[in-house]
């Protein structure tokens, strides 16, 4: 609550409080210690006032209150515990009990359920009921969700929830009174967001999870609060265990980042952590190819012996090494300082490469910070909302609630520009919330980005100092754009000039404006010219500098940020700062106790092309997985296969780990302690949920265990001793509490920007690229982030695979029409790169003449696709490509066996 | 494409009221005078039109006991069971109604010609029994006209005993006095 | 005084009256029935509400009655109880116990877990006799437990009797929860 809003005093059972005007009488209540029995009631959703449990008493009211829904006045005496109110909530309870069948030693719920719990304090034992109880069979709602609607006490809080957070709009009340129950609609198939809100919301047991059903009882369940795995958002979340069987994951209101709020991956995503599939001994390859389970000591020993004999025989820089963005901030750290300090190498990247460096190598330039200068809470008083190439809903789906509560409750307006359709259907999407949707063709955001500057500078948008301090900025970006004409940019991007001036309109004159920009532009050719673009807008608008407003890039993995603050990515030394950054090699000089290593670094691909050419003799790969992860004509494995010696620390044996000479089992996150910067930059605690599987052990432990026996000793006795280092190479490092202020906008290196920086290629920025035209007929193939799954990972978690378990061709009706092809037939995709086989799904928010396909499950279409890496920041960009459609049947098939024989 | 043939009338109901959400109820009814009851198509296309999901239009379609949300038959007899026909013997009638038409309230006769179902008050107090079907009343019943009204509909789908319609005036000539 | 004193002294000497009086106790226990008896020829009749080993009940129609609650578990002071349930897969809804244990050498025969019962599924018996060379044989699971319900099934409704658990007629055992609940449809939504 702001302090500007004026405070009412009234007194609630006797004890006086002051509370801001407009504040509900529960809150009111709460915040003195006094908890009036509710259902209906939940601080995230509107007052619905219908269980009638908050009944409390106002003096010069007449009748009771619902205390829910009524707000603060000044000089009111609220009563909750008079007789009469008591009797009120007495013949509540009766009433909700006169249909609730009494099977509380079977419910999940038992033991935390606000029903039972208003009831031992509320009601006589026996009812003067006497009726038969209403009867509904058990529904499964879905693969992951069954409701017992005998025990619902129809409060509406998951009807609500789903339609005034989720804005999913799944759930429906079916029938009335009595008979009321919550379904899909008609007996259909539940189709969602999955985000098992509605469960979690549930006061009583009427909606409940399979995954966990009848396995547990509430107070048998361990508790420890940790950060969420799957994506860049970094939700808090509760991981429950009973003994060491996982049973539930969710989030307590109020809780981190996300307010207790969870998307599916969230909640239902736990199970991957103990898949039976986990590597969980040490392994080491025979000589007749496979593999023997070992002992530490031997593994460990071996790796040492091998980096050792390399480094000694062919220097430092003939060893290379990979780290995922799974990894908490301590690995990544650790990886990076025995990659400098033991090995003496700066070869060394991580999976920010695919695409979250483009976004923080602009922001460095042109802002000066590397993190976001806004926060969530800024999105919620955002005037205006600009999505550029998120499809946040999919990759960030917390961050995607946030933007839903800023335009539902806060009334901003959102501007998207996206390659997705804004068509509403009981799947969220973020699109039909906007006010001005700008349908990019897929993959054309350079041009839409253009297309927005052009508007801004030509229908005078631009701000008055802004065109006073930095006229030569200005008025080159002006020359530029107006080499571009609107004829191209409709041609290439599919946009209409009027279009793009409403939504540069709305941007620009909104007072606080938050730009958030996805993966479709961080992964895409010269990604770090269009972020850099985007700051242009924003310096143009005055929105860089002003507070509230900003620009954020959305981080897909969940430490993508860390792995770039941390120096685990070729271009940066921890802090970031740059390898010929003085200051920042005499720290880490002085910390590591040794010099930093002057060779040249390696960025993924380069890291691949010198393995492939024989300059890399060997590999240190942790938890990443470039085979699985670049498509086949990036000769991953020509480049592994050319190795003398490859290490991979990975949970899974996964298809580079497979290639591995040394397989280390890692510990997954909910298995070790350490931090994870989220996407915002707020470093958040990792704590030990699980105990680790088997063998397995928390990275840093094996590359200081390795330091040690390559007699170069970096030890540390727990976790948080790394994290003392860290803070002392960057001071203040994880301070960001949920109350601390983003950072500023570095106000030098903008000056310096918009009187130089900007000169050095701002016309190569401002052209638009001849993009390869589509063949005749050809559709564009583009895999996506699905909602219900994060990068390969998350395949291995049973519930998600239970909602999508496997790979489907998404394309909307009329190109399906086009194609005479139907939902759950089977087509083959073909282009010059290979073919595919896969079956058909219809979804209407394809756009036209592009089919979508889940990135998790590419394995089958991945030969499709072709390697293109960025010339200046050597992200790999791969996710497109153009194939021809046509329809299979089994005789197809038939005939090509028996050709092939 | 329920509605694509009704594309003007839809086109009206839009413009009556300042929010969308409101014309879900004259779609609803729209729907059920086209088919004959709601269909999850209808559904579907209502949700389009209003800019909904599936599930909130299905919602509001189950609150109204008027709208059907499965195929009835030809004929919707509804009985009125309330105090006033009850006292002069609604549930005799309907007795002898399930008995002459082999079905069960809320059932279809097998030849799709008959439904059968009890409603709340329809207004008609003095003249009970009464039944309405489909738009048409039919006041002071007896097993005789009962009788002669099925067979007359059976035979020939309309009926000369009917008194009504009352509930829609565009197309009778306002209320008949009684 | 001393005279008299002395005289009785001499007189006990000389009668022999102490032994006569301890010979009378003697005497009297020949003609008294034993007050031991000779375990395990015969042995003797224990009171209904004795807190034997714990048995597990099914309904008259075989039906297990334990719902997999737990709730024995969570009342038992000893924690010698151990139950693992799961959704039985026939009956949609219906929780069962896929494993039920009960360490009875921890056991304190207080009887909560009894008690603790919605569904009056465990009980306690008459028996007594279960001593074992083999210490393992002592953790009961759950076909031992039915097993034991079933011999003793006469004892341990008479134990729940005898406790105000539940009574020898059919309202009584309506009283306590059975799942699913026995109760009728009310209405079907008719549209």
């Amino acid at each position: 609550m702001s302090n500007t809003s004026t405070m009412v005093t009234l007194t609630i059972d006797g004890i006086r409080t002051e509370v801001p005007e407009g504040t509900l009488v529960i809150e009111a209540a709460r915040q003195v210690g006094i908890m009036v029995p509710h259902f209906c009631y939940h601080p995230k959703l509107e007052p619905d006032a219908n269980c009638r449990m908050c009944l409390v008493e106002i003096e010069k009211i007449p009748k009771l209150q619902t205390s829910c829904s009524t707000r603060v006045a000044e000089g009111m005496v609220v009563r909750s515990s008079v007789p009469h109110v008591e009797s009120a909530r007495k013949s509540v309870l009766e009433l909700l009990l006169g249909n609730h069948p009494l099977d509380c030693p079977v419910c999940d719920q038992g033991g935390r359920c606000d029903l039972q719990d208003f009831s031992h304090e509320y009601t006589p034992t026996v009812s003067r009921f006497k009726e038969l109880k209403r009867v509904f069979p058990k529904q499964y709602l879905g693969p992951v969700i069954e409701t017992q609607m005998n025990r619902c006490v129809s409060c509406m809080r998951c009807v609500r929830y789903c339609d005034e957070v989720m804005d999913a709009q799944a759930l429906a009340a079916e029938g009335r009174g009595t008979i009321t129950q919550i379904t899909h609609w008609a007996g259909n198939e539940l189709e969602c967001d999955m985000c098992g809100g509605c469960i979690q919301i549930c006061p009583v047991g009427a909606i409940t999870s399979r995954l966990s059903m009848y396995d547990y009882r509430p107070w048998m369940l361990k508790r420890t609060e940790t950060i969420c795995s799957y994506c860049g958002d970094g939700c808090q979340i509760t991981v429950q265990r009973k003994d060491d069987q996982l049973i539930e994951v969710n989030s307590a209101l109020g809780a981190g980042r996300n307010n207790g709020d969870l998307c599916v991956r969230g909640y239902f995503g736990y199970h991957a952590a103990e898949h039976p599939d986990r590597v969980q001994q040490p392994l080491v390859r025979q000589a007749d190819g496979s593999f023997a389970e070992v002992t530490w000591e031997e593994a460990l020993d071996r790796v040492a012996r091998q980096f050792t004999r390399i480094k000694a025989t062919h220097g430092s820089d003939a060893i290379g090494g990979l780290i995922t963005t799974r990894c908490t901030n301590e690995d990544l750290y650790l990886f990076q300082k025995f990659m400098r300090v033991v090995i003496g190498t700066n070869q060394i990247d991580s999976g920010a490469r695919y695409g979250h460096i483009n976004g923080v190598r602009a922001l460095r330039r042109v802002q000066g910070t590397h993190r976001w200068t806004i926060r969530y809470e800024d999105l919620a008083q955002a005037d205006a909302i600009m999505l550029v190439g998120t499809n946040v809903n999919e990759s960030n789906p917390i961050t995607a609630l946030h933007v839903k509560q800023a335009v539902k409750r806060k009334g901003a307006q959102l501007v998207t520009l996206e390659s997705l359709l804004p068509v509403r259907s009981t799947v969220s999407n973020i699109t039909t919330l906007s006010k001005h949707h700008l349908e990019v063709k897929s993959g054309q955001f350079s041009a839409a980005i253009l297309g927005l500057v052009k508007a801004v500078v030509e229908s005078n948008l631009v701000q008055e100092d802004v065109a006073r301090e930095a006229p030569e900025f200005v008025q080159t970006i002006r020359t530029n754009v107006a080499k571009v004409s609107w004829d191209a940019i409709r041609e290439q991007s599919g946009l209409s000039q009027t279009d793009v001036e409403t939504a540069a309109r709305t941007y620009s004159q909104a007072e606080r404006a938050v730009v958030l920009v996805g993966r479709e532009v961080l992964r895409s050719l010269g990604g770090e010219g269009l972020v850099t673009n985007l700051m242009d807008l924003q310096i143009l608008t005055g929105h860089l500098r002003r507070s509230g407003s900003g620009l954020g890039c959305l981080a897909e993995g969940s430490n993508d940020q860390g792995a770039v603050e941390m120096g685990a990515v070729a271009e940066y030394f921890p802090g970031p700062a740059g390898l010929h950054d003085e200051e920042s090699q005499k720290t880490l000089t002085r910390t590591w106790g040794q010099a930093v290593p002057a060779g040249a670094p390696a960025t993924l691909p380069e890291v691949l092309t010198r393995a492939r050419t024989g300059d890399i003799k060997s590999l240190f790969i942790v938890g990443d997985n470039p085979v699985e992860s670049l498509p086949g004509d990036a000769g991953v494995t020509e480049a592994l296969d050319a190795l003398e010696f490859l290490v991979c620390q990975d949970l899974f044996l996964t298809e580079t780990a497979k290639r591995a000479h040394v397989v280390f089992p890692a510990c997954s996150a909910m298995e070790k302690d350490g931090t994870f910067t989220n996407t915002e930059g707020h470093v958040q605690s990792v704590r030990q949920a699980t105990e680790p599987l088997g063998e397995s052990r928390p990275d840093w432990e094996m590359f200081s265990a390795l330091s040690v026996l390559m007699d170069h000793p970096i030890e540390y006795n727990e976790v948080k001793e790394i994290f003392k280092e860290i803070r002392g190479v960057i001071p203040g490092y994880g301070l960001l509490g949920p109350a601390s202020t983003p950072p500023k906008v570095d106000e030098k290196t903008v000056a310096q920007y918009v009187t130089s920086g900007f000169k050095e290629d701002v016309d190569q920025r401002y052209t638009l690229d001849a993009s390869p035209a589509a063949p005749e007929g050809a559709l564009t193939l583009r895999l996506v982030q699905s909602l219900y799954h994060s990068g390969k990972y998350s395949t291995r978690a049973k519930g998600l695979m239970e909602i999508e378990g496997e790979g489907r061709l998404h394309v909307n009706a009329r190109e399906a029409g086009r194609l005479g092809i139907e939902e759950g037939q089977t087509v083959r995709l073909a282009n010059d790169g290979g073919q595919a086989t896969v079956s058909v799904k219809l979804n209407d928010r394809v756009p036209d003449a592009v089919a979508w396909f889940p990135e998790h499950f590419d394995e089958p279409v991945r030969a499709l696709f072709s390697l293109k890496v960025d010339p200046h920041t050597h992200v790999p960009v791969w996710k497109t490509a153009h194939v021809t459609v046509t329809k299979w049947s089994s005789t197809n098939r038939s005939i090509e066996e028996r050709s092939r024989v | 494409m329920i509605f694509h043939k009704h594309q003007a009338t839809v086109n009206d109901i839009l413009s009556r009221y300042p929010v969308k959400r409101s014309a879900m109820l004259p779609l609803l009814n729209l729907a059920q005078k086209e088919e004959g009851y709601v269909s999850q198509a209808a559904i579907r296309e209502i949700a389009g039109i209003l800019d909904l999901t599936p599930p909130q239009v299905f919602e509001t379609a189950t609150f109204y006991t008027m709208l059907n949300l499965k195929p009835i038959g030809k004929f919707h007899v509804q009985v009125c069971r309330s105090l006033m026909c009850a006292l002069v013997g609604a549930d005799p009638l309907v007795d002898w109604l399930r008995k002459h038409l082999g079905i069960g309230l809320g059932q279809t006769t097998e030849d799709k010609m008959f439904t059968l179902s009890t409603v709340e008050c329809l207004g008609s107090c003095g003249t009970g029994p009464m039944m309405q079907i489909n738009d048409d009343y039919y006041e002071r019943l007896t097993e005789d006209k009962v009788g002669r009204i099925l067979k007359d509909l059976r035979e020939t789908g309309d009926c000369s005993l009917k008194s009504g319609p009352f509930l829609v005036p565009e197309r009778g000539e306002g209320v008949v006095s009684l | 005084m001393d005279t008299q004193k002395q005289t009785t002294r001499l007189l006990d000497a000389v009668l022999f009256r102490e032994i006569w009086k301890a010979m009378k106790v003697t005497f009297k226990h020949m003609f008294h029935r034993p007050m031991t008896f000779q375990y395990p020829r015969e042995k003797r009749t224990i009171p209904d509400a004795h807190r034997g080993a714990l048995g597990l009940l099914r309904y008259d129609n075989g039906q297990e009655r334990c719902v997999g609650c737990d709730l024995c578990e969570a009342a038992c002071p000893s924690r010698c109880i151990k139950v693992i349930s799961e959704e039985d897969k026939s009956l949609p809804l219906q929780r069962y116990a896929t494993e039920f244990y009960i360490d009875i050498t921890k056991c304190v025969f207080c009887g909560y877990c009894v008690e603790a019962c919605p569904v009056n599924a465990l009980a306690m018996t008459k028996m007594y006799e279960y001593s074992t060379h083999d210490k393992r044989t002592l953790l009961f699971d759950k076909e031992r437990l039915y097993e034991i319900g079933e011999q003793h099934l006469e004892d341990a409704k008479k134990y729940l009797y005898a406790h105000n658990q539940e009574h020898d007629d059919e309202e009584s055992r309506a009283y306590r929860y059975h799942f699913p609940q026995p109760i009728e449809k009310t209405e079907a939504s008719d549209s």
